[in-house]
């Protein structure tokens, strides 16, 4: 039966990149538009994604697979983060030109969405609604990020 | 660096000067892109899918061109039998006054008036001109063997319109993983500047077309509007189209005020008034601010691009210079990262690594 009313069911797809908490907001069509603009490339298990220092261009989302986010100033093996299904990383080159501030390299084959930030600049002038879904997501992901920082160096300070 | 992409660029002009038949309506296509670009992304802006939007974009600016045509057939049917009249008479006023013009030289200028200028030009004159028909046989054939590549680029620009994020996205991703990233920024890059350098000449033929129109009013000179349109478009061919436009627009001031030499000289002024503005107001506002390039090598390049491929290579030469600098100065920067190859060819041992498990037996003790 037609469904006249409510959301559309979502496709493989589509249901993959609603799991990502930056598009978690975008009805189904609004997907189908952002879907459009991504990038799909795949990477084996220790193939580097970006460097540090590197020059930012896109937003990266994992859409299957495992990525690790690596510093060498971290101790033990320089393990800052291990992303995985759902998860985005490199988001601040959405907002500018930043280097890259660590290395990001697959652990397992995994395949990455990538969202280029011009493509993102005009999703801004075309459909403002869905940039702004997302940049309000992004603000929230920052914010906790900051959040988590701030609360680790306050207990970091307490031990002293 | 620059030698490399100077050589590319002249050997771009000589490939293109072969396969006109398919660079002009490439070249009309991406400009009627750049031009249908805006109405597309308002659509798009409007909830009206990239599919749809292109072909409205494209179904409207048909019939715009349609309604014209059919608009115009009667009038340039009814107007024809003038049109032959009206040529030669344009062509005998400018003949005429260039006879008058160079007699007065003669009259002032002595080693002229020996030299016959004046009898040498008009004897040479009436030697190399035809009937009205053996003039216009060439322009009715050229249109003829032009209209059907012409008639490729509305469908060319749909395409652009409909498919070029579809064949960005295809060539990306041809690219390793490793130099991703730079190619999008490429690609990018390339979009940015031919839509720079096509959004800008058409600002620069729109203020050239409206300034001169309001000068030839002013002077009171018949058709101010058709004529500052032509000589707009003319001027998309560097020094040759300015000239032509020049010589066009004295021409028909010698014909409908033969006895006036201020008119002539005034519209002459006008002229040279619009070039001046135009190259150092209008130029560095639209075009010059796409290409970033010194006003010295613009020059240079255009010389080149018309010794190279003659008015083809005047027109093409800007834009593919400016694409061909993106492209090299970018592909530059990869080739000369270590890291980015040391990164590719990390993966492309880790590729073949995985393709080659489990070929080999393992080793029993």
């Amino acid at each position: 039966m037609v469904k006249l009313f409510g959301e559309a069911k979502l496709s493989g797809r589509l249901e993959t990149l609603r799991a990502v908490s930056l598009f978690e907001q975008l009805k189904a069509r609004e997907l189908r538009i952002v879907d459009g603009l991504l990038h799909e490339r795949s990477y084996l298990a220790d193939e580097v994604v970006f460097d540090e220092g590197e020059d930012g261009q896109a937003l990266y989302v994992v859409l299957s697979g495992e990525v690790l986010i690596v510093h060498p100033d971290v101790e033990g093996e320089g393990l800052v983060a291990r992303l995985g299904h759902g998860e985005f990383f490199g988001d601040m080159a959405l907002i500018d030109t930043w280097p890259r501030a660590a290395q990001a390299r697959a652990a397992v084959p995994t395949v990455l969405g990538v969202l280029f930030r011009p493509d993102f600049q005009t999703l801004m002038s075309t459909h403002a609604r869905i940039a702004s879904r997302i940049a309000l997501q992004l603000a929230r992901e920052m914010g906790q990020r900051l959040r988590q920082r701030v609360d680790t160096a306050t207990q970091g300070r307490g031990k002293l | 660096m620059w030698a490399a992409i100077i050589s590319i660029t002249c050997l771009l002009l000589f490939l293109f000067q072969k396969i006109l038949w398919l660079v002009v309506p490439m070249l009309l296509a991406l400009i009627l892109y750049y031009v249908l670009v805006a109405p597309l992304q308002w659509l798009i802006y409007r909830g009206v899918s990239r599919e749809a939007s292109a072909s409205i974009v494209i179904l409207v600016f048909m019939l715009v061109v349609v309604v014209g045509t059919l608009a115009a057939v009667p009038w340039v049917v009814s107007n024809l039998a003038n049109l032959q009249s009206g040529v030669a008479r344009y062509v005998d006023g400018g003949t005429m006054f260039m006879d008058s013009s160079l007699r007065g030289l003669e009259s002032s200028f002595s080693i002229l008036r020996e030299a016959h200028l004046a009898d040498t030009v008009s004897k040479r004159l009436a030697e190399s001109s035809g009937s009205f028909a053996e003039k216009i046989e060439p322009i009715v054939v050229g249109l003829m063997t032009w209209t059907p590549s012409l008639l490729l680029a509305p469908f060319l620009a749909f395409f652009f319109l409909r498919d070029g994020r579809r064949f960005a996205k295809f060539l990306s991703g041809a690219v390793p993983n490793a130099y991703f990233e730079r190619t999008l920024f490429l690609l990018h890059g390339v979009d940015k500047t031919l839509r720079a350098y096509f959004q800008g000449l058409i600002q620069l033929t729109i203020l050239d077309a409206v300034t001169l129109a309001l000068g030839l009013w002013l002077l009171g000179i018949p058709g101010p509007w058709v004529l500052g349109i032509l000589c707009a478009i003319l001027a998309w061919i560097p020094y040759v189209g300015t000239i032509a436009g020049g010589l066009l627009v004295v021409l028909v001031v010698a014909t409908d005020f033969p006895n006036s030499a201020a008119m002539a000289y005034s519209a002459v002024a006008l002229f040279g008034l619009v070039r001046m503005l135009d190259d150092f107001v209008y130029m560095p506002l639209t075009i010059g601010k796409s290409l970033h390039m010194h006003p010295l090598v613009t020059v240079l390049m255009i010389f080149i691009g018309g010794a190279v491929a003659g008015i083809s290579g005047l027109m093409l030469v800007l834009p593919l210079l400016g694409v061909v600098m993106v492209i090299g100065e970018t592909l530059g920067a990869l080739v000369a990262d270590d890291r980015l190859r040391a990164r590719h060819h990390h993966a492309v041992a880790l590729r073949k690594h995985a393709a080659e498990y489990g070929l080999s037996q393992p080793e029993s003790n």
